[in-house]
């Protein structure tokens, strides 16, 4: 048949994400800036073309404006194509009804007619909030092999942990006998990743039932899953080994953008063979002044910097005046640190303006008891007078 | 300004560069950390709303033509006009490569007369700057000229066109100087502006005559007989044709108004898209006054220097007042000042290398030191 793909990604990109408070004020959570020049949903587009799959359904809903821009023709990641490429997918109006997207598991049912179109064998359910370089064929080949009905990948997390997940229960081969959301008492470490293929008239016929199920929460974890659990379908768990990591926090998305700083951390991105791609901001090379200092730090183009930046990351087209400091930080694309502001361990929002001799954040030692470390937050467009001062883990 | 269609000439001006323009046209030539020349032409054509765009490259333009691709970076993968590029082997049999810019234009004569638009902008393509061509052809048309060249006052102009200009701005001589004169003087960019029609005139008429320089058989002759006025383009205007003015223009780049000039003042300047990484600065890393693109890693000293795209400096490395290209490697202990490496150049450990101000030295692309 003419159009048809082996296998169709479709990306749920609708999550509000409020975890990361003024962050997600303005832009969904996969539009939030991520290592200099990225944005977090740049991971998951670029592993899926690199993967060899090109046709991706991306289903927006919660401020799709900024996401539906960025993402445009898909040319950045070479995704504008002739069959196939990249589609932003929001929800729309039908003749008789038309509605939110109610869950994950609606948001696909809403547009099985786009993935008819390409009438694949597979279809690859991703979310677009995670920092991780992964083969999806891979993954594919394995679900091949079992003769599977669903593959979901799941991350092996330390065992203390892994009540705070949706984990796998799977036997000898794989086979998942039981999903158990957050459990107190956890039989293993598997943690799904949130990322899921099916073999597309398996699912279809799922989410054409849980549709019609007037209790269900639509969703792919909560229904989806447990109820091909209980009807015995075959279900396998594929194990990612690589860098993975959940950027729904303040606290995470701090921690994964200090990950690039850490040789030992398993996040790198200087990969020909896996390239991150992301929409470029045609910014000329970072200046660095008479009297700077940079020290284990990023910098991307664009930057005019005159103060010192240690352990930190500095987005495209930022400016630090003279004796600024920044410290343990990132500072998001556009923003402004005048000279003499002092900023350690926090995040700037893009386009922020931090006045002259200000102080951001305190130096911190560890996380607290709950994991999280106390990040001050200054949001996008935010303007900081002089001399001002936010404290640890404050959010302006 | 969709009545202006530009044609540029990616060749000229290439015998004084030496080293840097064996493996490429000038209009390919490396500058300011991640551009090449031809991308301050193509992105202010595109920014004044210039889309019928034709290149002519005479020799060595696969590198310009892996640059420009299909001209996706600057917009111009059009439908209606966009990009066309003219290699040497357009010509017809009878006809050798072009020598100049008059065959040049003759042999793509049909491709101008083709064009929807009436006026066009002839440029080098080893110009970089930031303007609105708008404002040239406002000028054009007030002062009724038949002719408008840009100019800018500089401080080099040995073996430069230097145009004689009227208190109206008219031009009534042109000077071709073999030695430096008197300093800072108005020098030609070498970038026309004249209805199509008139081009083609001047062009088949001095092809069958058999000449061949566009500036002293063409503009010289005709200074009485049609308007040529000047336009005085201000700012930061780099011509660059031979390793001294790369060298000097590079480095004036340094200077914050100067760069503001160049990257802030009109449109923004685009170029091939890399997708590097930011760059990497690690603990022993020092770096002062430099210009550093994307995709380096930095463990030693560098100074008043330019790094372009995937440059590493090892540690113990001091690279000071020099320009490294693409994927330079100056591996650790290494001492270089003055030093133009060109695209993926190798420096071993312990190297010190040193040119002089006036005499950067120059590492031909792909060699190891």
């Amino acid at each position: 048949m003419k159009h048809k793909k082996e296998c169709v990604a479709m990306l749920l990109a609708g999550g509000q994400g409020t975890r990361l408070g003024v962050l997600t004020s303005q832009v969904a959570k996969p539009a939030v800036p991520f290592g200099g020049k990225y944005r977090i949903i740049d991971f998951t587009l670029s592993n899926t073309i690199n993967s060899h799959i090109d046709t991706i359904g991306v289903l927006t809903q919660y401020q799709p404006f900024e996401l539906n821009t960025y993402i445009g023709n898909g040319q950045p990641w070479d995704l504008d194509r002739l069959n196939g490429g990249v589609f932003v997918l929001p929800p729309f109006m039908r003749a008789k009804s038309g509605e939110w997207y109610k869950g994950t598991a609606n948001a696909i049912y809403q547009n099985i007619a786009f993935i008819d179109k390409y009438n694949p064998e597979y279809v690859l359910i991703l979310s677009g909030d995670h920092i991780y370089k992964m083969d999806y064929s891979l993954m594919l080949d394995s679900h091949i092999k079992n003769k599977a009905d669903c593959t979901i990948a799941v991350f092996e997390v330390p065992i203390e942990q892994a009540s705070r997940f949706g984990i796998m229960n799977a036997d000898a081969s794989n086979r998942i006998i039981e999903f158990e959301e957050k459990p107190k008492k956890p039989k293993s470490n598997k943690a799904s990743m949130g990322i899921y293929i099916f073999t597309w008239q398996k699912l279809k016929a799922y989410l054409v039932a849980d549709e019609e199920d007037k209790n269900s929460q639509n969703d792919f974890g909560k229904n989806i899953i447990p109820n091909m659990l209980k009807a015995k379908e075959n279900m396998y768990a594929y194990s990612f080994n690589g860098y993975w990591k959940d950027v729904g926090t303040i606290s995470s998305l701090w921690e994964a953008n200090m990950d690039l700083l850490d040789n030992k951390s398993g996040l790198n991105l200087n990969d020909a063979n896996w390239k991150i791609y992301a929409r470029n901001s045609a910014e000329p090379p970072h200046y660095i002044g008479a009297d700077a200092r940079i020290e284990k730090s990023l910098v991307s183009e664009g930057c005019e910097i005159d103060g010192s930046l240690k352990n930190s990351i500095l987005s495209h087209s930022c400016t630090v005046g003279s004796g600024a400091l920044i410290e343990n930080s990132i500072v998001m694309p556009g923003a402004v640190i005048e000279s003499g502001a002092v900023i350690k361990y926090s995040i700037i929002g893009p386009n922020a303006r931090i006045g002259r001799s200000s102080k951001i954040g305190e130096d911190l030692t560890a996380p607290t008891e709950n994991g999280e470390w106390e990040i001050a937050l200054i949001g996008p467009d935010e303007i900081i007078k002089e001399n001002s001062v936010v404290k640890k883990g404050q959010m302006v | 300004m969709s009545n202006i269609m530009g044609v540029l000439f990616a060749s000229e001006n290439e015998s004084k560069l030496n080293e840097l323009t064996i493996h490429r046209t000038a209009a390919s030539l490396p500058f300011c950390g991640r551009y090449r020349l031809i991308d301050f032409v193509l992105s202010n054509f595109v920014n004044s709303g210039i889309t019928t765009i034709g290149i002519i490259a005479r020799s060595n333009y696969n590198s310009l033509m892996d640059h420009i691709r299909m001209g996706r970076d600057w917009d111009l993968n059009r439908k209606n006009s966009g990009l066309a590029v003219f290699p040497p082997f357009v010509t017809s049999a009878s006809r050798d490569m072009y020598k100049s810019k008059i065959e040049a234009v003759y042999s793509i004569a049909d491709y101008i007369k083709r064009a929807k638009e009436e006026y066009i902008i002839i440029s080098n393509g080893n110009v970089a700057y930031n303007f609105d061509f708008g404002k040239l052809f406002e000028e054009h048309i007030s002062k009724k000229a038949d002719i408008t060249m840009l100019t800018c006052k500089s401080e080099t102009t040995a073996r430069r066109v230097l145009p004689v200009i009227g208190k109206n701005g008219r031009v009534s001589e042109i000077i071709f100087s073999n030695t430096q004169g008197r300093v800072p003087a108005d020098v030609s960019l070498n970038v026309y502006l004249m209805n199509k029609n008139l081009l083609l005139e001047l062009v088949e008429a001095a092809f069958s005559r058999g000449q061949l320089d566009f500036e002293k058989d063409i503009i010289l002759t005709k200074t009485s007989e049609l308007k040529i006025h000047a336009y005085d383009v201000k700012g930061y205007v780099a011509v660059v044709d031979d390793i001294k003015s790369y060298y000097y223009e590079s480095m004036k780049l340094l200077n914050k108004q100067a760069r503001d000039n160049l990257f802030d003042s009109y449109g923004d300047i685009y170029t091939k898209v890399k997708d590097s990484v930011p760059t990497v600065y690690a603990e022993k890393a020092v770096v002062k006054n430099s210009l550093i693109a994307d995709g380096c890693c930095i463990n030693g000293y560098v100074e008043n220097s330019i790094l372009f795209r995937g440059v590493n400096i090892g540690e113990g490395a001091r690279v000071v007042n020099s320009i490294i290209m693409e994927n330079g490697q100056i591996m650790s202990n290494s001492n270089m000042s003055y030093v133009i490496t060109d695209k993926n150049v190798t420096i071993k450990e312990n190297r010190n290398i040193s040119g002089f101000e006036t005499y950067p030295i120059v590492i031909v692309k792909d060699k190891v030191v």
